[in-house]
């Protein structure tokens, strides 16, 4: 057994976990391949928050073999949503230097080609800096601070306007005491 | 699924398709992945391409083999009998995409290979390997 | 030609290229769309790659071309159903073709090119004033 922090991993045995069988090494590839999807997939969710416009939060460092999987599912979202706005959100990215803008712009540049504009959210100050000094040219990626006002720039950009419906500036939960359809 | 050597001669712009086509199949045929294969299809389309502008007569050859050590791979050859690269570093920089000459377009191989190897002297003749490896 | 069937439809030239292109038929299609644009006064180009399974940098900077040549012929043009494997590989050739508006299909596509156009229509550098001087007609303006 060896000393590894609780990371909840299962400690270095040099065994596959017991699944209760003894899978065959095609099998077995065709497993990994299988949770690497999964893994991909919970990783970089590409949601469709309205019609034609898609979210894609990204959690975690951005490498490579990361960005290629992501832009993978998210131009594939593209095509099947024929979704027109991007908002990428990169508040959960740890690390933002010189190789992850350079794999940020390849997403922006990607979904480009098939005619949808991205725009990156969670963007930091110290973010903002960083790249600035790195001399990392974002010209042309349109950002926002936050998440929701990504969406407002998407919403103006298709258009679209959120308003509300309340005719009087009572509490809702009054209001629905009372009956009023709010 | 396993494939056999294929090698074919590159005589004329028409061998560009062609060897494009070899290249899908074989890639296809090897479980390589949409995106991979498109990337080992584009990168064999612009060697073939290389020798069809400046490889002398326009000739040259494409051997596409599978790579069997540990994981699986592909393998690509494209050899011609001249001119020549005289300098590989300078056209393997970023910058050359934009010149003339053989090897406009390598950089841009290189980056969608895994590895890429140039085997190149003047009045020689030019050998490109490409691999790559199935994730 | 036989690999790039092209359409008028109304003010609209829609391309469909249906097989992998020798360089050849490229330039072929560059210079018959940029010769039905000179022709017909047509004012907008829907290219269709959706069947296309690869474009490297020769169609890529071809695209780049045929796209500048339409504007100084007075249209517009919109390149629609660009793989996503192959957007993916022609980004990383490091060919953006930033030059080139695109759709994810071509009913996005139709209804780009009409903003583009009517945008083209409403700024000074309309299609009259684009128009290499000298050329054709009889009018007066269109």
């Amino acid at each position: 057994m060896t000393n590894r922090p609780d990371t909840g991993h299962r400690p270095d045995t040099g065994h596959r976990p017991d699944t209760g069988h003894r899978p065959d090494t095609g099998h077995m590839t065709e497993t990994i391949d299988q949770q690497r999807q999964t893994i991909s997939e919970l990783q970089t969710p590409v949601i469709q928050v309205w019609d034609r416009i898609l979210a894609l939060p990204i959690v975690g460092s951005l490498d490579t073999v990361r960005t290629q999987e992501m832009n993978e599912a998210l131009l594939q979202k593209i095509v099947d949503t024929g979704a027109e706005i991007v908002i990428l959100d990169i508040t959960a990215v740890p690390i933002v230097d010189t190789a992850v803008a350079k794999h940020l712009l390849e997403t922006v540049a990607a979904a480009r080609l098939l005619g949808a504009e991205v725009m990156m959210v969670g963007l930091s100050t110290r973010t903002a800096i960083t790249l600035v000094h790195l001399g990392v040219d974002l010209a042309g990626v349109i950002t926002r601070t936050t998440m929701a006002k990504g969406l407002e720039l998407a919403f103006g950009r298709l258009g679209l306007e959120v308003v509300s419906r309340r005719r009087s500036s009572r509490p809702i939960a009054e209001m629905l005491l009372d009956g009023e359809s709010v | 699924m396993p494939i056999t050597e294929v090698r074919h001669l590159i005589q004329g712009e028409d061998d560009i398709v062609a060897s494009r086509q070899r290249a899908r199949e074989a890639a296809r045929q090897l479980g390589f992945g949409a995106v991979d294969q498109s990337r080992i299809v584009t990168a064999v389309s612009e060697l073939a391409r290389n020798i069809v502008r400046y490889a002398v007569d326009g000739r040259g050859e494409v051997a596409i083999r599978e790579l069997a050590a540990g994981r699986t791979g592909i393998e690509i050859v494209v050899s011609d009998a001249g001119p020549g690269i005289s300098d590989v570093d300078q056209a393997l920089q970023d910058g050359y995409t934009s010149g003339r000459g053989m090897g406009i377009g390598l950089p841009g191989t290189r980056r969608l290979m895994d590895e890429m190897s140039i085997d190149s002297a003047v009045g020689r003749g030019t050998i490109v390997t490409i691999r790559k490896w199935r994730r | 030609m036989a690999r790039v069937p092209v359409l008028q439809i109304g003010k609209t030239l829609v391309a469909t290229v249906l097989e992998d292109l020798h360089d050849r038929d490229a330039l072929t299609l560059q210079t018959e769309l940029l010769g039905l644009l000179e022709r017909t006064g047509v004012t907008g180009v829907l290219l269709d790659l959706s069947v296309v399974e690869i474009i490297d940098s020769f169609l890529g900077r071809l695209l780049n071309d045929i796209a500048v040549g339409a504007r100084l012929l007075g249209a517009q043009m919109v390149v629609v159903g660009i793989q996503p494997a192959v957007a993916i590989t022609l980004v990383e050739l490091g060919l953006e073709l930033k030059g080139v508006r695109t759709a994810v299909n071509a009913d996005r596509g139709i209804v780009l090119l009409r903003q583009l156009v009517s945008i083209a229509d409403r700024s000074t550098n309309g299609r009259a004033s684009t128009r290499p001087p000298g050329l054709r007609t009889s009018h007066a303006d269109h």
